[in-house]
């Protein structure tokens, strides 16, 4: 028979010393994150398959002409800023597709799983356990932002050493680029998915359909949609996909082809002055790290929204 | 130390899970039982701040536990009658969790986790993940995790359910040890786990308190009521139809029933000591009479 040890102590335990409540759920939230076998699997995983995204679009575009009946070929690097700005909308999308599973369920999966009610008969703040959920989940999503700039940086460095004419990745137009576009729509999108699915916890899986399909359209089908049309300052400044922004910068790293090329090398050598040009922030920047600050707001509404005490039983 | 229950209901639409229901906790253990749907687990839930009342207050030393809910929680043990665990974590690593979220200091995370986990014998098995834990291991990890912050009102919800014999026993056993100086409201439909650790006995029925009583009280009340009869099947299958059954047991020469009945059921009948379980038939049929 087993023995029993009384469970009296001499002197009550105070939980009145709660110093850092929201540190104290985000810290445990990484902690339980870390001790998942299957989570570093997944970010090996994202950051293998991100390597490989930037190797398959290397040469994001490529520039023929003709010169004395002979064609000449040469590319544009797809880790240089010129490059980035044809590439990243789409590497951005794929990233988008996992920053919704890392989030969205910060708060909705302790309900599902039952462990919810746990927490809320403990005497944690709600605004410290909403708010350090979320923060977990976006500094895991901001974490997979830095593999794609890990990879960006990485393949490129590597096919600089193995492919011939391919420039080094310009590490200030790169790190510039992935904090104008990737780092504001990984807040954005987690910002969305969490605030969202907390506010409608059994539309949780809608709420990542619209928001991967919302990102879809606008990163890829309406900027292949609007062809050759140039779209409002407005919306290359606003879009958060940076799809449109992309289109928007992109004429200033066009290039006018004459009969004065004679050689590959001289055709490579003048992509190489115009793709690593560093891109111009005029316009874009701003708004979209503001949009991101913004969907801070709606993570606010959630926090304020969320009731600890449910009016039915389950 | 005193929990106040001030006319409390819960309407679920046009159904009332609770009606007006009021009681008085002071410490001890008290078993709260009832059929399914009597309100136990609504009860239970309002009074661990999880679910709104529709009318009523709870008071805990005279302070309203729904505007004074932080300071509230800070006394408070639950175990839910179903509970999930973080798959990834030990037991140890849960318990370490939950004791900083529940803001113990970190300097006394560590000792109080191996405290509880000495309470309820799981220091052998601490360090294995949570999905590697029978059923019985699983109840243990609920019960040391209401335990963590030493609570001055301990709330348990069907904790045996899913138990083996002996799992049960344990649990029991470790409930009655952990009385002293603090409330425990046990919610259960197993007469015999309240009839072992109970000093007072609330019976529940359609949102209404039934009976308000101590095991010992129901039991002198009942005393007269049970009779236990062998008979031949055709008897014992009329006597089934016409009275309450407590148990049935084939033999040799018959079928003996034991019967809970305010009259002799049979000529043969005799009269035996009620058990706690017979006691509490005894109560519910004669309310669904008066209703």
């Amino acid at each position: 028979m087993t023995t029993i040890v009384h469970a009296r102590s001499d002197r009550r335990i105070t939980t009145t010393q709660r110093s850092y409540p929201l540190l104290n759920v985000l810290i445990w939230e990484l902690r339980r994150f870390r001790a998942s076998r299957l989570f570093w699997f997944q970010a090996l995983g994202v950051f293998c398959f991100l390597l490989f995204l930037t190797w398959a679009l290397h040469a994001s575009e490529g520039y023929d002409t003709m010169s004395n009946n002979v064609q000449i070929s040469a590319f544009v690097a797809g880790t240089s800023a010129g490059g980035l700005l044809r590439t990243l909308p789409t590497v951005l999308v794929v990233l988008v597709l996992f920053l919704p599973f890392v989030t969205a369920d910060g708060v909705r999966r302790d309900l599902s799983r039952r462990t919810h009610e746990l927490l809320m008969t403990t005497a944690l703040p709600t605004w410290a356990y909403v708010w350090g959920r979320y923060l977990a989940g976006l500094l895991m999503s901001l974490g997979l932002a830095l593999l794609l700039l890990a990879s960006i940086l990485g393949m490129g460095g590597l096919l600089h050493l193995t492919v011939a004419d391919y420039p080094l990745p310009q590490t200030g137009a790169v790190l510039l680029l992935w904090v104008g576009m990737v780092f504001p729509a990984t807040i954005l999108v987690s910002s969305f998915g969490f605030a969202l699915s907390t506010l409608l916890p059994r539309l949780s899986t809608l709420v990542k359909v619209v928001i991967l399909v919302a990102w879809i359209v606008g990163a890829l089908v309406i900027p292949r949609g609007l062809g050759n049309t140039t779209p409002p300052a407005w919306y290359v400044n606003w879009d958060p996909t940076s799809g449109i922004t992309a289109l928007g910068l992109l004429p200033s790293y066009s290039l006018h082809l004459g009969p004065w090329i004679t050689s590959e090398a001289q055709l490579q050598q003048l992509i190489l002055t115009i793709e690593n040009k560093m891109p111009d922030l005029a316009g874009w920047f701003a708004p979209h790290l503001l949009l991101a600050g913004l969907s801070l707001v709606l993570v606010l509404v959630a926090a304020f929204a969320f009731k600890r005490s449910r009016d039915v039983l389950n | 130390m005193e929990l106040t229950i001030e006319r409390l209901s819960k309407r679920y639409g046009q159904q009332w899970a609770l009606h007006q229901l009021s009681l008085r906790l002071s410490p001890g253990l008290l078993g709260l039982v009832g059929p399914n749907g009597a309100g136990k687990t609504s009860l239970m839930r309002m009074i661990a701040t999880l679910l709104s009342p529709t009318e009523g207050t709870i008071y805990w030393n005279g302070q309203d536990i729904h505007t004074h809910g932080q300071a509230f929680r800070q006394v408070l043990g639950y175990l839910p009658q179903d509970f999930g665990v973080y798959p990834e974590f030990t037991g140890r690593q849960f318990l370490r969790y939950l004791a900083a979220m529940k803001g113990l200091p970190s300097s006394l995370i560590h000792r109080r986790v191996d405290e509880v986990l000495s309470i309820v014998n799981l220091e052998q098995e601490a360090d294995r993940k949570l999905p590697t834990y029978s059923g019985g291991m699983k109840q243990r990890i609920g019960i040391a995790q209401a335990l963590l912050g030493d609570p001055e009102l301990l709330i348990v919800d069907e904790p045996t359910a899913g138990l083996d014999p002996a799992e049960r026993v344990r649990f029991r056993t470790l409930l009655a040890s952990l009385t002293h100086n603090r409330i425990i409201l046990l919610s259960t439909h197993i007469i015999g786990d309240v009839e072992a650790v109970a000093n007072r006995l609330v019976i529940l029925r359609e949102g209404h308190v039934l009976s308000d009583t101590t095991p010992e009280a129901l039991l002198a009340r009942t005393a007269g009521s049970v009779w236990s009869v062998t008979v031949d099947q055709a008897t014992a299958m009329q006597l089934q139809a016409n009275y309450q059954v407590s148990t049935m047991v084939n033999q040799m020469s018959g079928i003996t029933l034991r019967i809970v009945s305010a009259t002799r059921p049979h000529e043969a009948a005799v009269e035996v000591s009620p058990s706690l379980e017979e006691a509490y038939l005894l109560a519910t049929s004669r309310q669904a009479v008066q209703v």
